[in-house]
């Protein structure tokens, strides 16, 4: 539980890939979707929103989410929330091989946002200040959290309120200057899970707990036990201009995906499957 | 200091949290459409209203739109 990021441990995530507009980046996200699964991408405010379309074009990005965006009367949750989904959407397509204007970004009951149609991939998004972050992965569920590493929090009391009893022991160990930065981190993997479960803060902070930097991170119980096995990845990585981004990602044993374009959309053993009860030679033209 | 008020609940998030709350029209504002909002402040204000002796579930402070259905709540439950 120290200062984030231990990039030689647990089970390989690549580290998060910086994009701009115009930019060769992504290459690195496909290889690393198709290395790992997962691919973390990360781009500053102030590089996209110079580029955000206008118009019928802003419309047709944000497709069912222009009824939400006009709701929103603040200019700068305006130009986050729109920076937000056009990087979503760039990079959903940069792995899946489509249009970003193709891909239309849905919400399930609890809030959780998936690509309709395109469930050979799930997605994250987080945005903290002036960093925007997106997760995909093909192994089965991911959540992404994006955080100020110096944000505070120790010393503002919240620790109650966001880490386990066995946590709390934890953090009281370790020396003053260290809290701060240890807490951020546990915040963010908290975060980052809570997302990929979809249970956002209805799940409380003080219900689950991670272990200290510095070895494989698991989910814990209130009391410091396991909870959760090698199916979960979490890891936590420092960014550029002093953030922190945290990733949880559950792999459900599907193996990797070997293509993701957007028109694979049926599994092979399923075609086989319909192509047999239809009495057909799949062999036959 | 008592949050009955409307107005001095409102003064105290804006102060207490930091944000660019305009008072009192920010009271109706969607609580993702104020600057600076995140999950981070909800929890800041479920610590503000403790400290203020109001406890409020955190259940029913997700549920919350603005920062009027919060006042609302911190008055329900006392």
């Amino acid at each position: 539980m120290t200062a984030p990021g231990s990039p030689s441990l647990g089970p390989p995530l690549g580290e998060p890939v910086a994009v701009v507009p115009g930019g060769d980046s992504w290459d690195r996200v496909r290889d690393d979707l198709a290395t790992h699964g997962t691919a973390l991408v990360y781009a500053w405010l102030r590089d996209l929103e110079p580029v955000v379309p206008f118009g019928d074009g802003l419309r047709e990005l944000l497709g069912r989410d222009w009824t939400r965006y006009l709701d929103l009367t603040h200019a700068d949750v305006r130009g986050r929330y729109i920076a937000s989904r056009m990087l979503l959407k760039q990079a959903a397509s940069a792995v899946l091989d489509s249009d970003p204007a193709d891909l239309e970004l849905a919400y399930g009951p609890t809030g959780r946002p998936y690509l309709r149609g395109c469930d050979q991939i799930d997605i994250s998004l987080s945005h903290t200040d002036d960093l925007l972050l997106v997760g995909l992965t093909t192994c089965g569920l991911i959540g992404v959290d994006a955080e100020r590493a110096d944000r505070e929090m120790h010393g503002s009391g919240l620790g109650r309120h966001i880490c386990t009893p066995y946590e709390s022991v934890l953090l009281s160990g370790m020396p003053e200057p260290q809290r701060n930065d240890a807490l951020v981190r546990l915040w963010t993997l908290k975060e980052a899970y809570s997302k990929a479960i979809g249970q956002g803060m209805q799940f409380r902070f003080t219900e689950f707990g991670f272990g200290p930097d510095g070895r494989a991170v698991r989910v814990q119980r209130p009391d410091g036990t396991a909870g959760t096995g090698d199916e979960w990845i979490f890891r936590t990585f420092p960014v550029a201009d002093g953030y922190v981004v945290s990733a949880a990602v559950y792999d459900a044993g599907f193996g990797r995906l070997q293509d993701a374009h957007v028109t694979t959309m049926l599994d092979q053993d399923c075609v086989d499957a319909i192509t047999e009860a239809l009495g057909e030679d799949p062999d036959t033209p | 200091m008592g949050l009955d008020s409307l107005d001095v609940f409102l003064r105290t998030v804006r102060d207490d949290l930091g944000l660019d709350i305009a008072i009192p029209e920010g009271a109706d504002t969607a609580l993702g459409d104020l600057p600076g909002w995140d999950s981070l402040n909800l929890l800041r204000l479920v610590a503000l209203l403790e400290e203020s002796g109001h406890r409020v579930p955190v259940h029913r402070l997700l549920g919350a739109r603005s920062l009027r259905e919060v006042h609302t709540l911190v008055k329900e439950y006392g």
